[in-house]
């Protein structure tokens, strides 16, 4: 079927050749790109130049290439009809997940459909901020405070799933992906912050009544690492020792010591920022902190480009996910924040965040290219 | 419910509104990721420029650790540089806690690859690396045939933290020759390392604990070397960076011939019997018999507990060091010295005869003689070839015991030979101020007679005892005997001499022990290629282990212990010489004569 495109489009499609016709954001694709060789190259490294591990990262990287591809083909229109019905499967998958999961690592996260095992919690990582966007979609901002409230039920609803697989960690950050759409749709900033006061006040509760030893166990090695060297304080001081010891120009490609004598654990997945900075030193890490500000930076341009209140949340809030993503894991590795098991965003070796990932810049290509002509 | 306003359009001031709120929001969020971005850039410019020093030291101190290499400890050899210690390489097992995974784990995989390890050895040890430090490896002691090396590198894998090693072993050829002089290296247990300068120790697990061995410790350890290793975290060894080589401990000479201590263990075997054997000129120790003896070699990596209670239980005593700490009574042998005393002194003329009835009548109480029926009228040479009591009783009760113990006193009776050995028994040399000061009494002049015979409190040991005579030999020079060769000494003592022919006299009567019609010992002095003198001696049993013998043993063992003391030849002393034989038939007069002749005339060429 011919269709029949504006004329404005067409002489668009017609300067911006190929990209704009896969429905692609040259800047964006540049960025992840030069953050995806970065990985690979790291990856490389870390793993002692292993060019098995690299080639299986690669044809992960591939995959979730190919599904970026996909979801830049799809209309935000679309998306946001899919999204109810996704939302919907993604909450009964976490609630079976409860019921019949797969134990891993003591957790119940997985779901194994016999032909495939994933994680529920990954597809709620984009259902949840593209439910409340879509929520929001016709009202004008800010919505109204029961829309508002509905909005933070949801969030209150699929933490609380996921806090007690027990995954406290993916909980808030998942938590935060929806926060965020509440934050970009207008949530009155005395709201914001009376929610903070209140989450800060009932922290002593949570610690004693809600969480479990392990989890206090990282909190409190975080806050003194030195005090248990050789136990769980062990990877925070490897991997800070790592970072401190690139120095300013670091010890060159493939020289990190740290992580080929294996004193740094997960160099290749969590901790592979470390052996970044480790090889690259100060110079090779204000340059990937650079990168990841003009990725987000574009990504955030995307948001204020988009002219429905869907494509604008979903796109706004995706951005600040990765974000979040970003320092958390950066944070956790120079021994700012607890430990954590959280990749650092394309560049630790591909898993099931990379592919999540990748539909989110599909996504959000997507919006960029599927713009109505709007006058004014 | 929110569905219901779908399809109601915004107005213009809503859109305007709503623009602005998300610009300002999206600026928001912007400056939000810009602060903590510049929080993460801050964070690492502290860690990798501020730190970079601490940090650079860290993962080098990561990356670099320092391994001991042990010294190869100092052999020792015999006068005639024949190996009496050596070091042997041999594969044993190198355990380093801290990279042990599963500690029970690692044990009884090891028990099913190695079969022929004893099950105790291995469980005691167990035991041991349980408590040990985690950060000094510890070596499994049991050596390793090539088959079982073998093996194990086969499933080293399974093992991560044990490391088969090729180690120096101390192994001692001879056995149970000279054991006693050279003791043995061993495990260093808890005391012991908690007082030794534990750098000079690194990678060593064994030090000298008894013998020459422990004597010489300092001498024969060296000091270890160091190596800088790359370690992964693992603690396997990635490459070698720097290397200290390691101090060798020195070589060591003995003064002993193994050719005659073997000659003399040989001839003894089967006995409880203690021989010293010096040149009295030097006080070099020729050969230093202890029987029986026990093999060192046990030892080494540890002994087994039932093995070592087989040593202590056997009633023949193998481990105690008969020549410096087996005490007994000197008996006859210090009548030569005695008799020196009193003739110096002029308490007697040597040619003064006394009328000897079989016994001395002292306060009611009848001190006998040996033999019943006396032997008349004895001078001083009669008196001391005969060894007859009943003279040197008289001779007692004129001296009285102090003059007796400070005549004595400078042969080294009562105090320390100065042997380069620990843990020597000084005997007792009895006084009035020694029993007030040890028994709290009054001296009795009864104990004086005794006491000139050798028996009552006098005790002393064989090593005492051929001190006494190769100082007898060097006619009042006083010499230190001594295990090691190069040994040397500053001064020299001379005892004071009154006259030089009462010496003479002395020795002439010893003489005539063996070589005079009517000596004790004629019958061993016969047709000796060269003159000999000497004295017999024959202890009362004053057991060594009171209390701990079974019925049976006891007649046996209350026979009298036989001694001989002599040196030879007479004119120019090559060899001085001190026996004893315990609970036995045999003489120690005709083995001491075997001894000297063998010396004499088999190896005197070569010495």
């Amino acid at each position: 079927m011919k269709i029949d495109l504006p004329a404005r489009e067409k002489v668009y499609r017609k300067n911006s050749g190929i990209l704009v016709s896969l429905h692609l954001d040259g800047w964006l694709l540049f960025g992840i790109f030069l953050l995806i060789i970065t990985g690979s190259l790291i990856v490389f490294s870390a793993s002692g130049a292993d060019q098995e591990v690299l080639s299986r990262h690669l044809v992960r990287v591939g995959f979730a290439f190919v599904l970026m591809l996909f979801f830049a083909q799809i209309p935000p229109n679309i998306l946001k009809i899919y999204t109810p019905w996704v939302f919907g499967i993604g909450t009964i998958m976490l609630i079976s997940v409860l019921l019949f999961g797969d134990i891993g690592k003591g957790a119940k996260r997985w779901l194994d459909l016999g032909f495939f095992r994933f994680q529920p919690s990954e597809v709620m990582k984009l259902a949840l901020p593209m439910m409340i966007a879509w929520l929001f979609a016709h009202d004008s901002l800010p919505p109204p405070n029961k829309k508002m409230l509905i909005g933070l039920s949801l969030v209150g609803l699929i933490a609380g799933l996921i806090i007690v697989q027990p995954d406290l960690g993916t909980s808030i950050l998942i938590a935060m992906s929806g926060l965020f759409v509440l934050f970009f749709a207008g949530l009155s900033w005395r709201w914001i912050l009376s929610a903070i006061g209140l989450v800060a006040a009932s922290l002593p509760i949570v610690w004693n009544f809600y969480m479990y030893d392990y989890q206090k166990q990282r909190i409190l090695t975080f806050l003194d690492p030195e005090s248990d060297p050789l136990g769980t304080g062990y990877h925070i001081i490897q991997s800070k020792i790592a970072i401190g010891s690139g120095g300013l120009e670091g010890k060159g490609f493939m020289g990190s010591t740290q992580a080929h004598l294996e004193f740094l654990p997960e160099s290749t997945t969590d901790f592979i920022f470390s052996v970044l900075a480790e090889e690259f030193g100060l110079i090779g890490v204000t340059s990937l902190l650079l990168l990841y500000l003009f990725v987000i930076g574009r990504g955030l341009y995307i948001a204020s480009q988009a002219q429905e209140n869907f494509a604008r949340l979903t796109a706004a809030s995706l951005v600040m996910t990765l974000f979040v993503y970003v320092f958390v894991n950066i944070g956790m590795v120079s021994g700012l924040l607890p430990v954590v098991g959280l990749p650092l965003p394309l560049l630790s070796y591909g898993g099931s965040s990379l592919v999540t990932l990748m539909v989110s810049f599909g996504i959000l290509m997507s919006i960029h290219t599927h713009k109505k002509l709007l006058t004014s | 419910m929110g569905m219901k306003n779908k399809h109601r359009y915004q107005t213009e001031s809503e859109i305007f509104f709503q623009k602005r709120l998300f610009r300002n929001r999206i600026y928001f969020a912007l400056g939000f990721a810009l602060i903590f971005f510049l929080i993460l850039w801050v964070r690492m410019s502290y860690l990798q420029w501020v730190g970079y020093k601490h940090y650079h030291s860290m993962s080098e101190g990561n990356r670099i650790s320092v391994e001991a290499i042990p010294p190869v400890r100092g052999r020792i050899f015999d006068r005639n540089h024949i190996l009496l210690a050596d070091n042997q390489p041999v594969f044993v097992l190198k355990f380093s806690k801290d990279k042990i995974e599963n500690l029970q784990d690692s044990f009884s995989v090891l028990q099913d690859l190695l079969p022929d390890l004893p099950k105790e050895r291995l469980s005691r040890f167990f035991d041991r690396v349980k408590v040990a430090s985690k950060y000094r490896p510890l070596y499994l002691p049991y050596t390793l045939t090539e088959t079982e090396a073998a093996r194990f590198a086969g499933h080293s894998y399974q093992f991560p933290g044990i490391t088969l090693v090729a180690k120096l072993k101390r192994t001692y050829p001879f056995n149970k020759s000279a054991v006693h002089a050279i003791g043995y290296v061993g495990k260093i247990n808890q005391k012991e390392f908690n007082q030794l300068n534990e750098s000079k120790y690194a990678g060593t697990d064994v030090m000298g604990k008894l013998g020459v061995e422990k004597y010489y410790e300092s001498v024969l350890h060296g000091s270890p070397g160091l190596q800088q290793v790359e370690t992964n975290a693992r603690g396997r060894v990635i490459q070698k960076l720097e290397n200290v080589p390691a101090k060798p401990g020195k070589d060591i000479q003995l003064t002993i011939d193994i050719r005659l201590q073997q000659y003399i263990e040989k001839y003894l075997d089967g006995k409880k019997a203690a021989v010293v054997v010096t040149d009295p000129k030097t006080g070099e120790i020729l050969a230093y018999v202890s029987t029986p003896g026990y093999d060192p070699n046990l030892f080494v990596d540890g002994i087994s507990q039932a093995k070592y209670q087989e040593l202590l239980k056997n009633h023949n005593r193998p481990l105690i060091n008969r020549v410096i700490n087996g005490q007994y009574p000197p008996g006859s042998t210090i009548k030569p010295f005695v008799a020196l005393a009193a003739i110096e002194n002029n308490i007697i003329s040597p040619y003064k005869k006394i009328f000897d009835p079989g016994y001395l009548e002292f306060k009611d109480h009848r001190y006998r003689d040996w033999k019943r029926q006396g032997h008349g009228l004895v001078d001083m040479n009669d008196a001391i070839a005969q060894s007859c009591d009943t003279y040197f009783y008289e001779l007692s009760l004129k001296m009285g015991v102090d003059l007796i113990h400070d005549s004595l006193y400078p042969f080294g009776f009562g105090h320390h030979t100065k042997i380069d050995l620990y843990n020597e028994s000084v005997g007792i040399l009895p006084s009035k101020a020694w029993k007030r000061r040890v028994k709290g009494q009054t001296w009795y002049k009864g104990e004086t007679i005794i006491a000139a015979i050798g028996q009552g409190y006098f005790l002393s040991t064989p090593l005492q005892l051929v001190k006494a005579i190769s100082i007898m030999a060097n006619r009042g020079e006083v010499i230190e005997p001594h295990l090691l060769k190069d040994k040397e000494y500053i001064k020299k003592e001379q005892i004071p001499i009154q006259n030089i022919e009462n010496w003479e006299k002395v020795i002439k009567s010893m003489m005539d022990v063996l070589h005079s019609s009517r000596g004790t010992a004629r019958r061993y002095g016969r047709g000796l290629p060269f003159k000999m003198a000497g004295k017999t001696g024959t202890a009362q049993v004053f057991s060594l282990n009171e209390g701990e013998y079974d019925e049976e043993n006891i007649r046996k063992n209350l026979r009298d212990h036989s001694l001989f003391i002599g040196f030879a030849p007479v004119k120019k002393p090559k060899i001085a010489i001190s026996v004893i034989i315990e609970n036995s038939t045999l003489k120690a007069a005709p083995v001491a004569v075997d001894i000297t002749k063998y010396y004499l005339t088999e190896l005197q060429d070569e010495n």
